[in-house]
């Protein structure tokens, strides 16, 4: 093997090396953003937000079937339900006590389990970008099992059958809130680039669940 | 021989490499694509020379039994056209007094009404609907599929809220403050005036349809249907700005970039050594 060979030999793995690099760095950057802490908040942001850690968001009710926990293991989110209901501007609230890591169910639509299309939205992230409680909503697949506690204790179990992205003014509103032909329970959050002017992202995920 | 083995060494590392960061990559943007997303279809009986009806959607019984006046909930239904078919109850599909091919865009809703007498010819009038809520309001809309009433005038407790509301339109929607009214339809042509006492919910889209004859059976009629308004979709997303030292959405971003000239580089380098191991061999 001649000289200029080798020389080209080592020049081209010490640019491989360099990529492979990169290529890590690249990925442990994802997996960081994926992997953080939905519970643990850091400080500065946490630091804005009143007993994170002991307030119990379900208001106070004797009645047995209001959801209060909402569960996707697959997903790693396990949070607390709040009942939010429509904002002066006509749409959909989110959680007030504990924004960042409860979720929300819709309270004027039909309660999971019942029939209709049941709603629960949560933030994707936090001021800064950190992540919310529905971070990691975005790699829920088909098939995945989602699960509503009571708050006489039993669990209804569902299973996602359709996720889709919409701008928000596209929305098909009737088709997330208003489809009674079986039990339905429909997860929201955010997707997509922040517009400044507008205070909102430019999409929403949409991941659609039927009861069983 | 032994520089071709680790030319084909280098090749088929590089061409691996850069292959499970494409993977990577284009797993990192599954899932963008919209699913189906069907149409939302009510359906009203109305009209007065069909008795008792059988609706036949696509060949198929959809519903049976179907009264005079009646207002079925919304149903989902896919996206593009569909043969619609109305028979007398029992007489089966191929005795269909209406026949009809209606086409439904997805996440549009609407109001199929099967109309008309043996004067006007029966058909099925199709309106668009807007159930969207308006925050702590009653939202309303008349519908006049009377083949025979004429023009009508509606006020809600005395108060004109709509003029000219002829055969075959629908009103735009007026927002109310939510508690009871009393209507009043006024077809002042055939001094027809329908009274209806009704308690309109907040956040709620009623639709009040006017279906039968002036004069004629059966008797002209108001059929009220209220169903919940559906909200906007909620803002859950934050200002990624207002802490820029780990801004996870960007750094995301910069992520897939760097991919992107990674899956290249290796890709491109995997080439070149495959060629130079096939000319050194």
């Amino acid at each position: 093997m001649g000289t200029s060979s080798m020389r080209h030999i080592r020049n081209t793995c010490a640019v491989l090396i360099s990529a492979v690099v990169l290529f890590l760095a690249a990925c442990g950057s994802i997996s960081t953003a994926r992997e953080a802490s939905i519970l643990e908040p850091p400080e500065r942001v946490n630091a804005g937000v009143a007993n994170s850690s002991t307030v119990k968001s379900t208001p106070a009710s004797a009645d047995a079937t209001l959801p209060v926990r909402l569960s996707v293991p697959a997903i790693g989110i396990n949070a607390l339900i709040e009942q939010v209901g429509i904002l002066p501007n006509g749409d959909m609230a989110t959680p007030a006590q504990n924004p960042w890591v409860d979720s929300g169910w819709y309270s004027e639509g039909p309660r999971p389990g019942e029939r209709g299309s049941a709603v629960i939205d949560g933030h994707l992230d936090r001021p800064g970008g950190y992540p919310a409680v529905f971070w990691n909503l975005r790699t829920i697949r088909v098939g995945d099992a989602v699960f509503v506690t009571k708050k006489d204790g039993k669990q209804l179990r569902f299973h996602v059958t359709r996720i889709a992205y919409y701008m928000p003014q596209n929305a098909p509103l009737q088709d997330i809130f208003g489809n009674r032909s079986s039990a339905f329970l429909n997860l929201i959050t955010c997707a997509g680039d922040w517009i400044p002017n507008q205070h909102q992202t430019t999409l929403r995920l949409v991941v659609y669940t039927e009861l069983g | 021989m032994r520089s071709k083995h680790i030319f084909m060494l280098v090749s088929r590392i590089s061409l691996v490499i850069g292959g499970l960061a494409l993977l990577v990559l284009l797993g990192t943007q599954a899932g963008r694509a919209s699913a189906a997303t069907p149409a939302y279809i009510r359906v009203i009986h109305a009209s007065p020379a069909v008795g008792t009806a059988d609706v036949f959607v696509d060949g198929n019984l959809l519903l049976s039994s179907f009264a005079f006046g009646s207002v079925t909930d919304y149903v989902p239904l896919p996206a593009g056209p569909h043969k619609v078919q109305i028979a007398l109850v029992g007489k089966g599909i191929g005795a269909s007094v209406i026949t009809q091919t209606l086409a439904v865009q997805p996440g549009f809703v609407y109001t199929a009404a099967a109309i008309g007498s043996q004067a006007t010819g029966l058909s099925i009038e199709v309106f668009f609907d807007n159930n969207i809520l308006v925050a702590g309001q009653a939202k309303t809309r008349i519908y006049n599929l009377s083949p025979d009433a004429g023009s009508f005038n509606v006020s809600a407790n005395g108060n004109t809220i709509l003029n000219q509301i002829n055969y075959q339109q629908a009103s735009n929607y007026t927002s109310l403050a939510a508690g009871s009214y009393t209507f009043s339809f006024v077809a002042s042509g055939t001094n027809t005036n329908l009274p209806l006492a009704i308690t309109l919910a907040k956040n709620t889209v009623t639709s009040i349809f006017a279906v039968g004859m002036a004069n004629g059976s059966p008797k002209i009629e108001l059929v009220p249907s209220q169903v919940n308004g559906v909200p906007g979709v909620p803002s859950t997303g934050s200002d990624p700005r207002p802490l820029p030292s780990i801004d996870t959405v960007q750094s995301q971003g910069l992520a897939l970039w760097l991919l992107s000239i990674v899956a290249s580089l290796f890709i491109g380098a995997g080439i070149i050594f495959r060629r130079k191991a096939i000319i050194s061999g």
